[in-house]
């Protein structure tokens, strides 16, 4: 029974390194099996064959969040442990992987990460010291980031073959839906206090209501269209410099 | 500052390689704790050259952009870890007082965090060779184990390189521009940066909003950092 937890212990803190080997040809698939061989190595203790064929089913193309790939190491463990049929494993890797990248994108790259940088960001802003600032995003970020590793290899052992079914709905989507004004409001407020700073900064005379009229236009517009918009903030950000050293050149 | 006045020593060198693998490293491969972030890249820069104010300032900008590119599925995105560390050490490294040298070293930092990219890519491929054969990986789990332990430090060294090539040359740009001062074009550089946060936080929202319909609370969010402002806390 130790030796199972440690196994486990060894399996899910190597769901950190799942992506280590990403590749085009089968994305994570060489990082689950990774992954999964504390627990291959012992259901398949003393079976040569059978771990070989274990090990080259689970490094088959595989993707999904990398944090909730850890419910696809465990859940995929308990299936080998469970001696089910190659092609039913292979039909559950399948089903898995729409949901496990959907549910991950969007909740933990789409919000939980915006929103802790822009907090850590804003904790800076409103006079916190870089290493306080820093330490409060990293504090915060990785509490939900390992709870969401932890979370997910447990559902995943527990659940096994019905963990298609748990993540439908499952609270992290819901989160997801609930928490995206926060992150907007946010970054509105974050983007204008940081505007501000940079003018206080310059100390250059500018015109601060024209300027925001006209930031208030652009950030509106780049909300429409945001592709469009990305890319003239990419290009205003190159145009700034550019216009500072021809400025410098020119005299 | 005049470059005589500047110092980026070997020791100091050396530790922002180091610092560059490890922040090559989280970003996908390992441990992901999101150290690889510019708000902390550009400060352990800023920090490493002594000025960790500079460097947290370059990297709340460097945010802003990179915000609106979430890593959804095989999408491209900015590999702002290493990009991050030489942005921020190279607005330290003029002062981290002169708005013109703060331009450059943001741009600097945009720009080197999508050359990372490509470096990503060339990466990816270069793991599609080590993780093979499949059939010789599968028979030898221990060389399976090898191979990926291998690819992640491989990761390391991308970073390691991208900061060993390109902190010293941004330094030595970045003071460059600490020399010019403001002139009738400075303002519009300015105000060029400004727009350019705005479009990025415009489109940073719409890539976290769930349809078109968040755009009322970007607006609240900016009023209420106008607020913040006005009461003099930020």
């Amino acid at each position: 029974m130790r030796q199972l937890r440690l196994d486990h212990l060894a399996a899910w803190s190597r769901t950190f390194a799942i992506q280590g080997s990403w590749n085009y040809s089968s994305l994570v698939g060489t990082g689950v099996a990774y992954a999964m061989l504390p627990l291959l190595r012992r259901i398949h203790a003393g079976d040569p064959v059978r771990l070989r064929e274990s090990v080259e089913r689970s490094m088959r193309s595989f993707n999904g969040h990398p944090y909730l790939c850890a419910m696809a190491v465990a859940a995929l463990g308990r299936l080998e442990q469970d001696e089910v049929a190659p092609d039913t494993i292979e039909k559950f890797r399948t089903a898995l992987r729409g949901p496990l990248g959907t549910v991950g994108d969007r909740a933990v790259w789409g919000q939980w990460r915006p929103i802790c940088v822009l907090i850590g960001t804003l904790t800076f802003l409103l006079g916190a010291s870089p290493g306080w600032s820093v330490g409060v995003f990293l504090l915060v970020y990785n509490a939900g980031h390992v709870a969401v590793r932890v979370w997910a290899y447990a559902t995943g052992w527990q659940a096994g073959l019905d963990v298609g079914r748990l993540l439908k709905g499952a609270w992290l989507e819901r989160w997801a839906e609930r928490v995206w004004p926060v992150n907007i409001l946010l970054t509105g407020g974050v983007a204008l206090v940081l505007a501000a700073v940079i003018v206080r900064q310059s100390a250059i005379a500018l015109a601060p209501a024209a300027l925001l009229g006209m930031g208030v236009v652009v950030a509106l517009l780049a909300f429409r269209f945001p592709r469009q918009g990305g890319r003239a903030g990419a290009f205003f950000l190159v145009l700034a410099p550019v216009l500072w050293l021809l400025g410098g050149l020119v005299g | 500052m005049s470059w005589s006045e500047l110092y980026l020593g070997p020791g100091t060198w050396i530790l922002a390689v180091l610092a560059g693998g490890a922040l090559g490293m989280d970003a996908v491969s390992w441990p992901q704790v999101m150290m690889s972030r510019p708000l902390v890249s550009a400060t352990i820069g800023g920090w490493l050259l002594g000025n960790p104010v500079a460097g947290i300032f370059v990297g709340a900008l460097l945010e802003m952009f990179a915000l609106r590119h979430p890593p959804f599925g095989a999408a491209k995105y900015p590999d702002t870890g290493p990009a991050g560390l030489v942005a921020g050490a190279s607005y330290a490294a003029s002062g981290g007082a002169a708005i013109g040298a703060l331009l450059v070293s943001v741009a600097i930092g945009w720009a080197l965090a999508w050359v990372g990219t490509v470096t990503v890519h060339v990466r990816r491929r270069l793991n599609e060779r080590i993780m093979s054969p499949v059939g010789e990986l599968a028979a030898d789990p221990g060389l399976l184990e090898q191979r990926h332990r291998l690819a992640i430090w491989l990761d390391g060294l991308r970073g390691a390189i991208l900061v060993a090539a390109f902190l010293v040359p941004s330094v030595l740009v970045v003071t460059l521009a600490v020399g010019t001062g403001p002139s009738d074009l400075g303002r519009y550089a300015v105000a060029a940066l400004v727009l350019g946060l705005a479009a990025s936080a415009g489109a940073a929202g719409r890539a976290s909003a769930f349809g078109v319909r968040g755009w009322p609370l970007l607006l609240v969010g900016a009023a209420l950092g106008l607020l913040l402002v006005w009461a003099g806390l930020a």
